[in-house]
């Protein structure tokens, strides 16, 4: 989900199209057309025109810009999308890009063209600079999948090589840098380099570009030369090229550049990439290009996904002022993704885009009509009757986190190295206080007891709540159990008063149970009991011991049980 | 009211303090001298002295009052975590030292502070030359101190140790104490200015006279003739001792009880023995003063969040949904894949999730699910898709992880022959990779479901949404905005106008991509659906912070109202 700066009177200019003057749009107009691109108005400043616009659809690249969000505005305002010249108009010898061999293994894939005609301005650049490091950083998987360069074309001559050579074998001056460098210096110096030289680990020969006179362009992913690749207002020729390891995420970036430039007023020029191996789209592949991403689909799938009889016109129409192709034969319809689209892949995807475009207010909801029977599950049924139990017995509920901090869970519990100090931990741990899954609850009693020796006395504190225990019996490696737990402090308690909390609760959801005597570490030794029903261990009670109640800080003698909900609810 | 059924009203207390006048029957005593001669805490002594004022037996001579200042709730808060003005000159700091951007937003959702407190610190600094306001709403630190924030830090320390005397601090700081007390339609404020009133006291003509009775009647019922004023003294502790058991629920010392029958015939307390030989008829039953307050109990009670969830819940079933339950351990079969995030989605990184230490992949997956999910992620499968169109790693599905959505629960529902048409509904515990702060929970419920039927489409999807606008959050107007989720297709995200939020997201829901359903078996059309109700049940038990909700404080629990 990008978030992205833009310029409320460049979006007003975008909006009218090049040549025309800007189409003014109040904040609530604005508001409203973002429904069409998913997008949400997180903030602005009246005095530099600045908009905050927030964008949801990680499928849709193209709208995380300014120059995509009018583009869909547009041809919603228009009906259509306005036509793009370059990609129908054939060029008899167009400039060309050679790859080298070899880079199939590396990074196969690049797409380039030529933008003239459009006068680069502060803002222009600005935003050209935005969609480079969004659509790389979040489409592109940091630059691993898809990179881009932007250069000023009048510094090239063509061809274009996209060459492989060994890190020593090139050099030139990189962006941000006033020396001369290889390649391999590059990745070990320059902060680009550290950043993104992982994308090519493991490399003996790396990616460059260069053109006919043998001039460096850039260093792709990492960095571009400083001699042609650095754009400047006022600048009014551009070479674009994008390079990737999924050809059609690389020519779908390219398409996005092209249509944005196009958008602005520049005149695009393809090129001919020419591969020395098979691509999915031949050998000699012409950049942009509309890959012509359709479906052909029943009306009535449309129609029934909707619920609403819309008639092949309306989708039809709902669909062209979204940007699509369209054309309806009889119950068919036969759609075409724009361009700088791809992320078509199912007949739902077209559904929601006629839903978008004619707007959900569009829509009258409707009651589900279906009568269904509903109802708790047999655990939380047994977990709300002992709830309503202990808060009869005068006990005060809480309610905690399950990920706690091992220290909590186990070693102020004295549980080093015993069965009952088995956790389940996380991996990629960011806070020692959120490390571990609780396998038992009296920890979280112990939490508020710690907290609270302030509030005045009896305390009586339960929580029926989820515990995870490992269990290498289970194929996720650990069992997910509710539990009871109960816990009484004050300056007088001690053992009979938790038993006799615990016998009333098994009299009321009819169980029987028996004490066995054991020893558990947290407990004071000949005053802990496992709590024994229908022959099996259900759970433990008794007097905490000394050492725990200090390592809490805990200053009031604590009695405790705790019960398996999940077994007796099995019963 | 005549002069001996007002002795009769006379609580202990008031008898207490009287009885400091006894001796010299014109002293006139400050409150200090009362408090150390009878030895009562201040609220107890502040209680008796109002009420002999208001029964006329006591006057005020002289009053004086002293301004005290002393920490508020938020000021405790501030002391605890910084006040919004040192934060803000913090953050500000830190960016301009790593030439970072800052907006005034971005200090808002970063800190989690109010916007009025940000703007309040930021207008402050921004008056103390501390900060600049720059083009685009950015805040640049000027370095340049600010004496606000640096007497902030000492006020608030000193006063958490003890409140003290406005006058007490200089000049420059009670200036910064009158800026930041709390004020009427101010309550977020960190000090209180508060008057304490001392009064000299002395006793009106009735209070002597009352005083003269009380020492008599305590002579004319002695069993033996007094010695000094023991005997009025004793009788007094008597009667104080009786009336207090109703107010501590202390039960008087027997000697105590015996020698207050043998004076009065009177008794406080009626016992199975009276009841029993009939002398009852004989006794006197103390008038208790029945306005006092009552003493406090903690009862047994739900948990207010909990007590939220489980209306929640109750409202879920009576609208035919059915509850399901699922591991706190997941794959990220059932977390992700199966709900068709491609495994290179973003939020699939190691930066959003927590995966599990030991052990690290589960043993397996249950099949046909497995082949049929990886299907659909390569190529569609039986679908309809195209997919995603790359190699699905059956590896990485195994890969266990704490459940970071509740819609894994229904994802399992969903691949174990559910009703048709059938609904449900979990309220699931999920964990999230994420710093914690006021709005951000690392360990929290989501509230989530599903609907399956034939008759399922987009505008059942709106009408189910309507109900749970007007049901769970009693909203009567509606908004339906576009949405993106990896496994819905079209998307809703539900606003309603919260009859005391205002407009907010109340949740997000969609249809099930079919990439979703069919290769858990399913061929209906289902909506999948989630609530965000924490900001409701924050509003419901008045809390400002997210980490409130699990918190730790037993006192704020028992006193926590909750929903109603």
């Amino acid at each position: 989900m990008p978030t992205i700066t833009i310029f409320k009177h460049d979006l007003e200019n975008l909006l009218a199209g090049p040549g025309e003057g800007p189409q003014p749009i109040t904040i609530e107009q604005l508001e409203d057309s973002l429904m069409l691109v998913k997008g949400e108005l997180k903030g602005q400043s009246p005095d530099t025109g600045e908009l905050r616009i927030e964008l949801q659809d990680s499928n849709r690249p193209d709208l995380w810009c300014c120059e995509g969000i009018a583009r869909q505005i547009r041809a919603k305002r228009q009906g259509a999308l306005s036509k793009y010249d370059f990609l129908t108009t054939k060029l008899k010898s167009p400039k060309r890009l050679n790859v080298a061999p070899g880079l199939e293994k590396v990074r196969p894939y690049v797409a380039a063209c030529a933008a003239t005609g459009y006068l680069v301005t502060q803002e222009g650049l600005a935003q050209l600079i935005q969609t480079q490091e969004k659509l790389s950083e979040m489409f592109g998987r940091k630059r691993r999948t898809v990179s881009i360069g932007l250069y000023r074309l009048a510094a090239i001559e063509f061809p274009i090589t996209y060459d492989l050579v060994k890190p020593d074998e090139a050099s030139f001056t990189p962006l941000g840098m006033d020396t001369v460098m290889t390649l391999g210096e590059m990745l070990l110096v320059h902060p680009k380099g550290l950043e993104f030289g992982g994308i090519l680990a493991g490399q003996d020969r790396l990616p460059f570009l260069r053109d006919a006179k043998r001039q460096a362009l850039s260093f792709p992913p990492i960095i571009n030369s400083r001699e042609s690749g650095e754009v400047r207002v006022g600048d009014d020729a551009l070479f674009v090229e994008v390079t990737g390891t999924d050809l059609s995420m690389v020519v779908l970036t390219l398409n996005i550049f092209a249509a944005n430039l196009a958008d602005r007023g520049a005149v695009i020029e393809p090129i001919e990439i020419r591969y020395p191996y098979k691509t999915a789209l031949g050998t000699g592949v012409i950049t942009p290009q509309d890959l012509e991403k359709s479906q052909k689909l029943p009306i009535s799938t449309i129609e029934q996904a909707l619920g609403q009889a819309l008639g092949a016109q309306k989708v039809a129409n709902a669909l062209r002022a979204y940007g699509y192709r369209v054309a309806t034969k009889g119950k068919h319809i036969t759609v075409t993704l724009p361009f700088y689209r791809q992320d078509l892949m199912h007949a739902m995807d077209v559904v929601e885009d006629v839903a978008i475009s004619r707007g959900y207010g569009d829509f009258l909801p409707e009651m589900p009509s279906q009568f269904t029977v509903g109802g708790l599950s047999r655990i939380e049924e047994v977990s709300d009757r002992v709830r309503m139990l202990m808060v009869g017995m005068g006990f005060q509920e809480i309610i905690s986190n399950i990920l706690g901090a091992p220290q909590d869970l186990r070693d102020a519990m004295r549980l080093e190295g015993s069965e009952w100090g088995q956790l389940v931990e996380v991996d990629n741990v960011m806070s020692q206080n959120f490390s571990a899954l609780r396998q038992w609850i009296l920890p979280s009693l112990l939490r508020v007891e710690a907290a609270s020796n302030r509030a005045f006395y009896p305390h009586r504190l339960f929580e029926s709540g989820e515990v995870a225990r490992p269990d290498p019996t289970q194929s996720v490696g650990s069992r997910t159990v509710t539990v009871l737990g109960g816990m009484i402090a004050h300056a007088d308690t001690h053992f009979s008063e938790a038993h006799s909390c615990l016998d009333t609760l098994f009299y009321y959801v009819n169980q029987t149970y028996s004490l066995e005597p054991i020893q558990h570490p947290s407990f004071l030794a000949g005053r802990v009991g496992s709590i024994i029903s229908e022959g099996k261990q259900v759970g433990v009670i008794g007097e905490l011991h000394p050492e725990v109640l200090e390592r809490w800080q805990i200053s009031v003698p604590a009695v405790a049980f705790e019960i398996d909900l999940t077994e007796l609810a099995e019963r | 009211m005549d002069i001996s059924s007002l002795i009769e009203s006379l609580h202990p207390l008031e008898i207490k303090v009287l009885s400091t006048f006894g001796a010299s029957p014109s002293a006139i005593l400050h409150t200090e001298q009362l408090a150390q001669s009878t030895g009562l805490d201040p609220s107890q002594l502040s209680m008796a002295v109002e009420w002999l004022l208001a029964k006329s037996l006591l006057a005020v001579d002289t009053e004086t009052s002293t301004p005290i200042v002393s920490l508020t709730k938020t000021g405790e808060l501030y002391f605890e975590k910084y006040s919004p003005i040192e934060r803000v000159l913090s953050v500000a700091r830190d960016a301009a030292k790593t030439g970072m951007r800052l907006t005034i937003q971005d200090i808002q959702s970063r800190e989690g502070l109010e916007p009025t407190e940000v703007s309040g610190a930021i207008g402050r600094l921004k008056k103390e030359g501390a900060l600049l306001i720059i083009q685009g709403g950015c805040i640049e630190s000027t370095s340049r101190p600010s004496p606000t924030a640096e007497a902030m830090r000492g006020l608030l320390q000193e006063l958490h140790r003890a409140p003290r005397e406005l006058l007490a601090f200089p000049e420059a700081q009670r200036h910064v104490i009158h800026d930041h007390a709390v004020k009427r339609g101010n309550a977020r404020e960190p000090f209180r200015i508060d008057d304490r009133v001392a009064r000299a006291l002395k006793l009106s003509v009735t209070g002597i006279e009352a005083i003269q009775q009380l020492s008599q009647q305590g002579t004319a019922k002695a069993d033996n003739p007094p010695i000094g004023g023991q005997r009025q003294r004793q009788e007094m502790q008597a009667k104080i001792a009786d009336n207090y058991s109703q107010q501590a629920a202390q039960t008087p010392l027997p000697q105590q009880r015996k020698l207050s029958a043998l004076i009065h015939e009177e008794i406080s307390q009626l016992t199975p023995e009276l009841l029993k030989d009939g002398n009852w008829r004989t006794k006197r039953f103390r008038k208790y003063t029945i306005s006092l307050r009552a003493p406090r109990i903690a009862p047994g009670k739900r948990h207010p969040y909990r007590e939220f969830l489980d209306a929640v819940k109750t409202q879920l079933v009576s609208m035919g949904f059915q509850e399901m339950r699922g591991p706190l351990v997941e794959t990220e079969f059932w977390n992700m894949d199966a709900l068709f995030m491609p495994q290179f989605h973003p939020a699939r990184d190691i930066h959003d999730v927590y995966f599990v230490k030991e052990p690290t992949h589960a043993s397996s997956i249950a099949e046909p699910f497995l082949s049929q999910v990886a299907q659909a992620h390569q190529h569609g499968g039986k679908t309809g898709s195209t997919g995603w169109s790359y190699p699905f790693d059956v590896e990485r599905a195994r890969r266990l992880v704490l459940r970071s959505q509740g819609t894994a629960v229904s994802a399992h529902t969903l691949a174990a022959q559910p009703a048709v048409p059938g609904k449900y509904f979990s309220i699931a515990r999920c964990f999230r990779y994420d710093q914690v702060d006021a709005t951000h929970a690392t360990d929290f419920f989501q509230v989530e479901g599903i609907m399956l039927g034939e008759d399922i489409n987009f505008r059942t999807l709106l009408g189910l949404l309507n109900l749970f606008a007007r049901e769970v959050a009693h909203a009567k107007e509606v908004k339906f905005l576009p949405a993106y989720f990896p496994f819905t297709e079209p998307s809703v995200e539900l606003h309603v106008r919260h009859p005391k939020l205002g407009w907010m997201e109340l949740g997000g829901a969609g249809l099930f991509r079919p990439e979703v359903t069919i290769p858990l078996g399913v061929t209906v059309p289902v909506i999948a659906w989630g609530l965000g109700l924490d900001r409701m049940a924050m509003v419901a038990l008045g809390i400002h912070d997210i980490r409130e909700l699990f918190t730790d404080n037993l006192d704020l629990i028992r006193s926590t109202r909750g929903a109603f």
